[in-house]
């Protein structure tokens, strides 16, 4: 119980005191992970909207895909960006291996997915009569597409911070494509799996508690927007 | 020589099929500028996909539309031009989620109109529907009928040439309708709008219209939609006969079997006693409803069925007639027209 007490108190002292290892640990990760959801958003957001405006054939199976995507395991998207990244791979030539662009690619493949399968299902449940509206009231194509965002917008913000929760918490592809080098590549979530292996408790606790503080943040403003949308 | 009057729109060989069965046949209509037109009709006779047609919401099966003579379709880029100066409101309309400011400033900010005056046009556009003072209100805050008003005053804003309501009197509590009612008529009067409402109210769409278009099954018709019953034809003696299952009526058709037969309420009489006409159809009955509508009575009469009359109020009057009263209501067989 005592191991456990001391735990908690150095692991509240190394936030206080904003330890070098727990600072730089929380930057690298919300760096990476938003980079990643921004352009995980950029990319998946048009999609999405494609996905739900226009009809083509394997639409449906388009969709079962990006449903199935959301579920990847991290380690599954770390090796398949590995394959290219890796000395060997198509793109070993870039260096891109163990750097944090290679996380980023990793958390992006991750996070598109959820983005593209929560906001088209935001879009795609927006009143048929707002289109016809905005039509009457003489909207042209662009303008049109802007107002059905608008109209989607707590349900597609909700989608993007779901894809935020996916990454900013996950091991495997994070371990595999940054190398968990310190001060480089090491993040919230592969410095816990580290230092709690080498014994270093406390760390890895003060840690988990941020990156808990992080989580329950997300989760809150991501219920406030799924009321919002309702 | 004064110069030749084009109609604002015409329409010419008009049909539109919805899974290859035909649910707008119109040969002919025109329209002119500055008119309340009232297009009534049953559920499922037409109104809403005319509605959709002459607003350049859908582009017809077959047929022309024309719009200050031009032939829009041959004229692609026409459409875009035209969409701009029409507007709809659709049955049941919806309001964007944003505050009733934004919703009525919305055409306003597509057209590029500067901050200034979108808020004097939505200040005006609240004041004309009532709703003064409504701009900050959330609209998921606003009950059914302050949504059709507002949804009234959007589409007023763009100040369109041509502005379409569908049914704007459902849902909608009898105050709100008592505004649009205003509304309309002021707009016409005061923008030179043409309007063109659909409904299936006939008292809305003769106390507003210039002109009254009856639809039935996708067909204009001449009578009017209110005495509107549905029988079967059988030949007895060599005179036709409609049964309703209610009353049976004296007719003058080629047909048989299910149909469906329109009395105008202009066309039938209303008398104390029986009278001796020619008229084959003369029916016992009692009066069940009154309605006043200034210089003219409209009265629902039972005799079986529900039949609505009109008369002069001098008349009424003179008759001494009032709900409870028994009357015969009696009509040609030629006033009616099978359907």
């Amino acid at each position: 119980m005592n191991y456990l007490l001391e735990g908690i108190a150095t692991a509240l002292q190394l936030i206080v005191t904003l330890d070098y290892e727990v600072t730089h640990c929380t930057i690298v990760s919300l760096q990476v992970s938003s980079i990643a959801i921004l352009l995980a958003a950029l990319v998946g957001l048009p999609c999405s909207f494609c996905i739900a405006v226009y009809d083509f054939k394997g639409k449906r199976a388009l969709i079962t895909l990006f449903n199935t995507l959301m579920a990847l395991p991290t380690v599954v998207i770390g090796l398949f960006v590995f394959s290219f990244v890796s000395r060997q791979g198509p793109l070993g030539v870039l260096g891109l291996l163990f750097t944090p662009t290679a996380m980023i690619i990793g958390q992006f493949l991750l996070a598109t997915p959820i983005i593209i399968a929560l906001s088209f299902s935001a879009i795609q449940g927006i009143d048929p009569r707002i289109k016809i509206t905005a039509r009457a009231l003489g909207a042209r194509s662009h303008q049109l597409i802007v107002t059905l965002l608008l109209e989607a917008r707590f349900a597609i913000m909700a989608a993007i911070i779901a894809g935020f929760g996916r990454v900013i918490g996950e091991v495997g592809s994070a371990m595999m494509l940054g190398g968990n080098i310190r001060g480089y590549t090491r993040t919230i979530s592969t410095a816990i799996a580290l230092e709690t292996s080498k014994g270093e408790f406390a760390l890895g606790l003060a840690l988990g508690m941020i990156l808990l503080t992080v989580a329950l943040s997300v989760n809150i403003v991501l219920r406030y927007l799924q009321q919002k949308s309702k | 020589m004064s110069p030749r009057k084009y109609p604002l729109i015409e329409v010419r060989g008009l049909v539109h099929c919805y899974n290859n069965s035909t649910v707008l046949d119109v040969p002919y209509l025109s329209f002119s500028k500055g008119k309340i037109y009232a297009v009534l009709g049953p559920n499922g006779s037409g109104k809403t996909t005319l509605l959709n047609i002459l607003g350049l919401l859908l582009k017809p099966t077959s047929g022309k539309v024309f719009f200050e003579s031009k032939d829009i379709y041959s004229h692609p880029g026409l459409i875009k031009d035209i969409r701009t100066r029409m507007t709809t409101v659709i049955q049941n309309p919806i309001l964007f989620d944003m505050n009733v400011e934004n919703n009525i400033a919305y055409g306003l900010r597509i057209r590029g109109k500067t901050k200034e005056e979108r808020e004097k046009t939505v200040k005006e556009c609240l004041k004309m529907v009532k709703l003064d003072g409504f701009q900050k209100r959330r609209s998921r805050e606003l009950s059914g009928g302050e949504t059709q008003r507002v949804a009234i005053a959007r589409a007023l804003a763009v100040k369109p040439q041509i502005i379409f309501l569908d049914e704007y009197t459902s849902n909608v509590d009898e105050k709100s309708i008592e505004v649009l009612d205003e509304v309309i008529t002021a707009v016409k009067q005061l923008n030179g709008t043409t309007v063109f409402l659909v409904t299936h109210d006939t008292r809305q769409a003769h106390k507003l219209a210039d002109e009254v278009i009856n639809l039935f099954a996708g067909r204009v018709v001449q009578s009017s939609m209110e005495n509107l019953f549905k029988g079967t034809v059988s030949t007895t003696n060599g005179r036709a006969i409609f049964d309703t299952g209610r009353i049976k009526l004296e007719i003058v058709t080629d047909k048989q079997g299910v149909v469906h037969a329109a009395i105008s309420p202009r066309d039938i009489i209303i008398s104390l006693q029986p009278l001796s006409t020619s008229a084959r159809n003369s029916f016992r009955g009692t009066i069940t409803e009154v309605l006043n509508e200034g210089t003219v009575i409209r009265l629902s009469v039972n005799a079986g069925e529900v039949f609505r009359v009109l008369m002069t109020r001098a008349s009424f009057q003179e008759m001494k007639l009032d709900v409870g009263t028994t009357v015969y209501i009696t009509f040609k067989s030629t006033a009616i027209e099978i359907l």
